[in-house]
């Protein structure tokens, strides 16, 4: 009965994995056939996690807290939870997106839903959503369990420490531990230092089970994570303090019904406190104290039910998020100068989802997914308001927007095939930024920005297509594409009239609706196993982006492509890969996005599995940049330069 | 003490009563130091406690104070007892010395403000108000003038200020009295002048301490010297248009749109709409322009670009 029960609730994961929508990187246990990893193991950042998952980029300002592109959009897009719970980041400037508060021993794995067909709890999400499901040790697990990993990479003496515990029973479990890493300023290609590239996070958590009966479960989760001492390169300022709370309550019952599965409630709760700091920084003009502030509270409610051919997921969720951020700049001998940044806006969504995977005959299936949501904003600054309302007059103190979306996706596999398409609409309101942000400046194009009040709710219609041949086990080929055609996209447009506020700015944008945009992306994938220890696999992509104007939209991927080949001879796995991007043609100068030089770099990893007794010890090691190329992406900010050589080892053993 | 705790324990009593009670038993009123007769030159019991209220928000001057033929006295004050260059506001309240209550009408006249610099020894005065007037409906008995000190007192000069009073008949004089005029703190500069027709025109902002980041009303007088620099400064007979462009000298000039210029209200006063984006040192620099649109003063490009004519406020 409870081996059924576990495997009901592990297959709302599993259900989901049938199309080509549904990407997961594994963070931690074993890897299962066909599931990604990184090769840094569990030792890896969790944006080296990130960027295993297909269709995902990351945007770095430095070598801490990358901000995931899902479909060449940015966080705007992109809808992330972690196990289902809403937070958001604190920071005016991106500096910290939410995947930087966990670390990745918190974490069983990372799913991607593509585009709109996005996980229960997402909103917004027309990019894609990524939900951190956490790692919870589960009832009737071992009874004690020991997890220890350590790492060391040369290239800026990164040093990563890992522990965690769990116990288990029938009635009850907990595991927990603690996270340390550290590094210092790392060296670019060639080998020239880059300066303000360090960071410093620790991180903490525990999750707890109590089976109340046979069917009912609570579970709780707490995890702090503190950053501290973290450079940005790319960036003006560098934080001196990133502190994060999340914790939640869960209830589950499991049903004894033929149609009734699962039904879960989980209350949550999320707190996070960003402290920028320039001082630091040689020649700073202006001094600037820059905080933010992010809480978040909510629920989701999630019952699942099966009937015939039908799986259902119906979800139910609210939360309440209040963003906060001012500045405070202190020009020699003058008076201090402030403004409200974020001006209080609280906001208080709620919304309605609805996911059913209809299995049909001849393998083929249909999963359609739905939510309608709304929203209440109000600006609780007084000061950040009356600042707005200079630039908007008539603007309120609030406002409420209703957004949804609906998708569907046909998947068909004949023998040695898999076809799928899908489509969708959804819509998402705007951001914080983009609605009521002030004077924020952005070093990318070197404007501020000022949000925009009036500002419509973006919308975009998706088509997606993916097919797969896989005419013998040991070869396949694939091919995937999907295009974004939207309306009211919001961007940042210029307004001349308006004086710039940062020294050394061009000048303002204000965020306004483009009337059409559209983001296509596509890619080619094969993979040869040419002998039973040797495996090809490669993988191009293409993506571009067209504002109403035809004019490229910036930060989407130039050509870009990765070769490897593994090499598996007993307990030794062996990977040695290119990767690279073509030049970028297609950037968007119009947006103060420059070209990037196109580059390539080889990479070089191995992992050995040594079993002791119970035990198992495994090796990673591995040279990343073999060549030690300077180089950097079109998705580094301000190009600043990509690490040069780096050699890692790290050490996990499980006990 | 003991009485003082009744008065305004009654005072909220009945406040909080007037508000839904028109038949209010005046006698419940009990206002430290005022006893309430049937004196028709004097206030109510409602009207005393609302200036007695209006009264604690600001300070006494005592030294501007007068006792008017034995039976009145004359008190004045200041936002903060003091006075400081530039546009201060001075309110004057007459009480009968029998009862403390404040007398409903009362003048105050030819308020000067007076000069001495040292080195020349010369004479003169400083902008300030033309008439002392009840300011606002509720207080009948609160009278105010301003006046707009031109600079602070120093080693170079003292001031002295003087007003003639009439009180139900009987008047009396506040000879010139030694008064220190404080010098504004750095980033605060609230009077400025500039010479046309022969004239020195000043340039007095009234509210800058009201100032808020977001929308203002930005507040001014036109103040020109008569024939008699000693007597107190009037308002400028010539109607002038007062642009403005508001400036963060110590954020690249950094500017906030849709400010419009200062121009003259009925009162005499000059208003217009200024928009503050921060916090901060605002120097706010203007181009006074005639009625046919010529610029009298300020607007020269210097080689910053702005105008050499300016206020400074620092909120």
């Amino acid at each position: 009965m409870i081996a059924l029960a576990l495997a009901i609730l592990l297959s709302t994961d599993s259900v989901a994995t049938s199309s080509h929508l549904i990407d997961e990187v594994v963070v931690v246990s074993v890897a299962g056939e066909g599931r990604k990893r990184s090769p840094k193991g569990q030792v890896a950042s969790i944006d080296e996690h990130l960027a295993e998952l297909s269709h995902v980029n990351l945007v770095r300002r430095g070598s801490y807290a990358w901000e995931p592109v899902v479909n060449n959009m940015q966080t705007e897009r992109v809808s992330t939870t972690i196990d289902g719970m809403k937070i958001f980041y604190a920071c005016t400037d991106k500096m910290d997106p939410v995947t930087s508060y966990v670390e990745s021993g918190n974490l069983q794995s990372i799913l991607l839903n593509s585009g709109l067909n996005g996980n229960p709890q997402s909103t917004g999400n027309i990019g894609g959503s990524l939900d951190l499901k956490l790692r919870k040790a589960g009832f009737n697990g071992d009874a004690f369990h020991l997890n220890a990993s350590t790492g060391y990479e040369t290239n800026g003496h990164v040093q990563v420490y890992g522990v965690d515990a769990s116990t288990s029973s029938n009635r009850f479990y907990a595991n927990g531990g603690a996270f340390f890493r550290h590094a210092d300023n790392y060296k670019e290609g060639g080998g020239r230092k880059v300066s303000f590239s360090q960071f410093q996070k620790v991180n903490a958590f525990s999750n707890l089970g109590f089976r109340v009966t046979e069917q009912d479960v609570l579970e709780g989760t707490f995890i702090y994570d503190r950053a501290t001492d973290v450079g940005y390169p790319a960036l003006n300022m560098d934080v001196s303090k990133a502190e994060a709370f999340i914790t939640s309550l869960a209830y589950r019952h499991q049903f004894d019904h033929p149609v009734f599965n699962t039904w879960e409630t989980k209350l949550y709760y999320n707190h996070i406190t960003h402290i920028m700091d320039d001082t630091t920084r040689p020649d700073v003009a202006i001094h600037m104290d820059m905080p933010g502030k992010s809480w978040t509270s909510g629920l989701y409610s999630l019952l699942t039910a099966s009937k015939g051919s039908h799986d259902v997921q119906v979800n139910y969720d609210l939360y309440y998020n209040r963003l906060f951020a001012d500045m405070t700049m202190y020009p020699g001998g003058a008076a201090p100068m402030y403004m409200v940044t974020w001006p209080d806006v609280g906001t208080l969504n709620t919304g309605v989802a609805l996911t059913d995977l209809v299995a049909l005959p001849h393998q083929q299936t249909v999963r359609v997914s739905a939510k309608i949501a709304q929203q209440w904003q109000k600006l609780n600054d007084e000061e950040g308001y009356h600042a707005l309302r200079v630039f908007f007059p008539d603007m309120k103190d609030n406002y409420v927007q209703t957004t949804g979306r609906i998708a569907a996706i046909y998947t068909w596999q004949p023998s040695h095939w898999q076809l799928s398409f899908g489509t969708g609409w959804g819509s998402r309101a705007p951001t914080v930024t983009e609605a009521y942000g002030y004077y924020l400046n952005n070093t990318f194009d070197q404007y501020d920005y000022i949000g925009n009040p009036r500002l419509k709710n973006e919308s975009a219609i998706e088509l997606n297509g993916a097919v797969t041949w896989r005419p013998s086990t040991t070869f396949s080929l694939g091919a995937d594409a999907n295009a974004f055609f939207f309306s009211n996209y919001i961007i940042g447009q210029f307004e001349n009239r308006l004086s710039a506020m940062t020294v050394d700015a061009e000048g303002v944008k204000v965020y306004g609706n483009l009337s059409h945009a559209t983001i296509i992306n596509t890619s080619l994938n094969a993979q040869w196993q040419a002998l039973p220890w040797l495996t090809w696999n490669g993988k191009i992509s293409y993506a571009a982006g067209r504002d109403d104007d035809s004019d490229p939209l910036p930060f989407i991927s130039p050509f870009a492509y990765t070769s490897g080949i593994d090499v598996a001879w007993k307990r030794l796995h062996t990977r040695v890969e290119v990767r690279g991007n073509a030049r970028q043609t297609d950037y968007a100068p119009k947006y103060g996005e420059t070209k990037t030089a196109p580059w390539a770099i080889a990479n070089l990893n191995a992992t050995y599995t040594l079993p002791i007794r119970q035990t198992a010890l495994t090796f990673r090691a591995g040279i990343e940049n073999i060549f030690d190329k300077r180089y950097s992406t079109y998705a580094d900010w301000c190009d600043i330069p990509q690490k040069g050589r780096n050699v890692y080892v790290n050490l996990a053993w499980e006990l | 003490m003991k009485l003082k705790v009744l008065a305004l324990f009654l005072a909220a009593v009945t406040l909080g009563l007037s508000s839904c009670n028109s038949n209010d038993d005046e006698n419940g009123i009990v206002i430290d130091g005022i006893t309430i007769t049937d004196d028709v030159d004097c206030c109510s019991a409602e009207e005393a406690l609302q200036v007695y209220k209006f009264l604690q928000t600001v300070k006494i001057i005592p030294e501007l104070s007068i006792e008017v033929d034995g039976k009145y006295n004359v008190w004045a004050y200041s936002q903060s007892g003091s006075f400081h260059t530039g546009y201060n506001e001075i309110y004057f309240v007459a009480t009968k010395k029998i009862s403390g209550n404040y007398i409903k009408k009362f003048n105050i006249k030819n308020l000067t403000p007076l000069m001495h610099m040292v080195k020349m020894d010369m004479y003169h005065s400083s902008p300030a108000s033309e008439g002392i007037e009840s300011f606002n409906d509720s207080y009948l008995a609160v009278q105010r003038g301003w006046v707009s000190f031109s600079m602070p007192t120093s080693e170079a000069g003292d001031w002295v200020l003087s007003y003639d009073v009439e009180v139900l008949g009987s008047s009396a004089q506040v000879e010139k009295t030694a008064i220190m005029v404080d010098a504004l703190p750095e980033g605060q500069e609230w009077v400025k002048s500039f010479k046309a027709n022969d004239k020195t025109y000043y340039l007095s902002i009234v509210n800058p301490t009201d100032f808020e980041t977001g929308k203002n009303t930005i507040e001014a007088y036109v103040s020109v010297p008569g024939e008699d620099r000693t007597a107190s400064f009037g308002l400028a007979k010539e109607e002038f248009t007062i642009e403005i462009d508001p400036r963060m000298p110590d954020m690249g000039n950094h500017t906030s749109p849709d400010n419009t210029s200062l121009v003259r209200q009925k009162d005499g006063s000059y208003q217009g709409i200024i928009n503050l984006t921060m916090t901060g040192l605002w120097r706010i620099h203007l181009t006074v322009k005639d009625t046919k649109g010529d610029v009298v003063a300020g607007g020269d490009d210097l080689k910053d670009g702005y105008s050499s004519l300016f206020w400074d406020v620092t909120l």
